[in-house]
């Protein structure tokens, strides 16, 4: 029997991959994978919590809104990281700090 | 699957009848669908055709959410929500939008490159969008949704142009930065859907769950959900992205973000701020103690971290962390008065920036450059330009006799007002925090007219651009006017009524 429990241990384990990611990798679409990682860990919580929610769905909305929000920003991020490898001939984030104090 | 197949035409119904609460919108939508066209047809005929119609859409949007005043009403199953304080806020925040837009045309009037301009006209558009619908949802499927549009606008306007290495990087760690917290923000929306099965956080079963939430997870659920806020508004420790991407940015775009996002934002906070610390039960005290601990911090990292900056534009960045700090304050002090208060600080913190964001723009293109050196002896050739800067200045800091001092001034006796009525610690802190930064912060932007009066320089060769006289014209009026609004705040005040 697989219960709500599970799904939440689940989605904990992935956000938590994706936020490891997100700070130890040096890659910056590595970090762009690292987001969506995270993201789809909440669209698992959502879904697992949406189906308590017999009346109106909200939970299963949400997680449709979130997948079209994330494959957006992805998009945009990907093209913005393609311009910066144009001007660095690199993606590392560490590689690339012209703006500091 | 029967009974909603019952429900459906009463559904459908209502969804028509809402429709007319959502039509300032409505109008930016088509202003967005019209300024693409017009980007691709009617540009090559007539280069103004998207700049005028993303102006006349802001205008129509504008007259439109006027005509919703006084009439409170809910629209979409309460997801939407029309009340004055919203139509205020969104009043403030076309406005804005209309002055960024002109700003943007005139920056990049004279310039020559490969890209379509109507792109970001659009663009912008699609932001103003997002933040309208920010400022009138107590939804969080549409507060993310809004958040999230903006985001994505604005980092299309930090990278678009990305003429040089500078912009280019300022993109990429805006983006990054950006979409981390969004999705932390939507793993802690996630829990907190979980704890209390509904989204409207004005909810009774919303603030029944929360009442009943385990304490850790709900903590972590908050904090969660604060990060996502915390960007859009950029308080402290969300804010390092702010100083890079305002510096990176083009100066017109950094005008944008430095003001617009953080109405929108702040707007949804005070909904939300206002609704959970009402009660006594353990989420209330976190969500008071996390608001007020983060303008403690972002008032005094803001100020303090200003003082050693020598780009104007990276120190305006801080100072306007600092003033963030100072709007979390705003909110705190709209527990106790009616919403004007903060409706009158945000109306002059947007007024005051983009003023300042506007003469660093014709500055910057008379003489090529954004540090503060370079203003040296500037004093005498542009005398009005920095004694109007100097003025703006004085009102940042918030010295009589400006509308900074007044919008201070407000919040101040709100916060004491509040801390007489029940004594909390931190409505004291905050107040002796509010009072030191205001102090610390004279020392920076004084800087800018010791640079420019005080110290001898090279007389500099401008480069006459006729592209920066409409800028400047308007940052000037916007100086003027805190002047005014200083001496007579009865003006915006009785507007907000």
């Amino acid at each position: 029997m697989i219960t709500l429990t599970h799904f939440l241990v689940v989605s904990a384990c992935i956000f938590c991959i994706g936020l490891y990611t997100v700070i130890a990798k040096r890659n910056a679409i590595m970090i762009l994978v690292g987001i969506e990682l995270m993201i789809n860990a909440a669209i698992l919580n959502l879904v697992a919590f949406g189906k308590y929610d017999k009346l109106n769905y909200s939970g299963q909305i949400f997680a449709l809104f979130a997948i079209v929000l994330a494959a957006a920003s992805v998009a945009v991020g990907l093209a913005i990281i393609l311009n910066v490898y144009r001007h660095y001939k690199t993606i590392n984030p560490d590689n690339i700090t012209d703006l500091r104090d | 699957m029967q009974d909603i197949n019952v429900q459906l035409p009463n559904l459908l119904d209502q969804v028509i009848q809402s429709i007319p609460y959502f039509k300032a919108e409505l109008a930016l939508i088509f202003a967005f669908l019209g300024s693409i066209l017009a980007t691709l047809f009617v540009d090559k005929w007539w280069k103004h055709g998207s700049f005028v119609i993303t102006l006349t859409g802001i205008i129509i949007s504008f007259i439109l959410s006027t005509q919703q005043l006084g009439a409170p009403q809910n629209g979409f199953f309460g997801m939407l929500i029309v009340d004055n304080f919203s139509v205020y806020a969104r009043g403030i925040l076309l406005l804005a939008l209309l002055l960024c837009v002109v700003f943007i045309q005139q920056h990049f009037r004279n310039k020559k490159f490969s890209k379509n301009l109507g792109d970001i006209y659009s663009i912008l558009l699609t932001a103003g969008l997002g933040l309208n619908i920010l400022t009138m949802t107590s939804n969080w499927l549409l507060a993310f949704i809004a958040i999230e549009t903006v985001s994505i606008s604005s980092y299309i306007l930090v990278g678009f142009f990305s003429e040089n290495k500078k912009q280019a990087e300022a993109s990429m760690k805006y983006v990054l930065f950006g979409s981390v917290s969004a999705a932390v923000m939507l793993y802690g929306l996630s829990l907190l859907y979980g704890f209390t099965g509904n989204l409207d956080f004005t909810s009774f079963e919303h603030i029944q769950g929360l009442i009943e939430a385990p304490k850790i997870l709900l903590s972590l659920a908050l904090l969660f959900m604060f990060s996502g806020i915390g960007f859009k508004l950029s308080f402290v420790p969300f804010h390092v992205w702010a100083p890079d991407v305002y510096e990176g940015a083009p100066t017109p775009v950094t005008a944008f973000l430095s003001t617009v996002p953080k109405i929108g934002a702040l707007v949804l906070l005070a909904r939300l701020f206002e609704e959970w610390t009402s009660s006594s039960f353990y989420f209330s005290e976190l969500v008071l103690v996390l608001v007020s601990v983060a303008a403690i911090v972002t008032m005094l990292v803001g100020n303090l971290v200003a003082l050693r900056q020598t780009n104007i534009k990276r120190m305006m960045a801080y100072s306007s962390i600092g003033h963030t700090g100072f709007l979390l304050m705003a909110l705190i002090a709209n527990l106790a008065s009616e919403p004007q208060v903060l409706l009158f600080y945000i109306a002059v913190y947007t007024i005051m920036n983009l003023a300042v964001f506007g003469l660093i723009d014709v500055l910057e293109q008379k003489t090529g450059s954004a540090q503060l050196e370079s203003y040296q002896g500037l004093g005498r050739q542009f005398p009005i330009l920095f004694t109007v800067f100097t003025l703006l200045g004085i009102s940042l800091v918030g010295l009589p006799p400006t509308a900074g001092f007044i919008g201070k001034l407000f919040v101040f006796s709100s916060v004491f007002d509040l801390f007489q009525f029940n004594n909390n610690k931190y409505y004291l802190i905050l107040l002796i925090v509010g009072a030191l930064t205001s102090v610390i912060s004279l020392f920076y932007y004084f800087k800018i007219p010791l640079f420019a009066f005080l110290r001898k320089g090279e007389e500099v060769k401008v480069a006459y651009s006729k592209s920066a006289q409409l800028v400047y014209i308007i940052s000037i009026l916007l100086g003027i006017s805190t002047l005014v609004l200083g001496i007579f705040p009865s003006i915006l005040l009785s507007l907000f009524k």
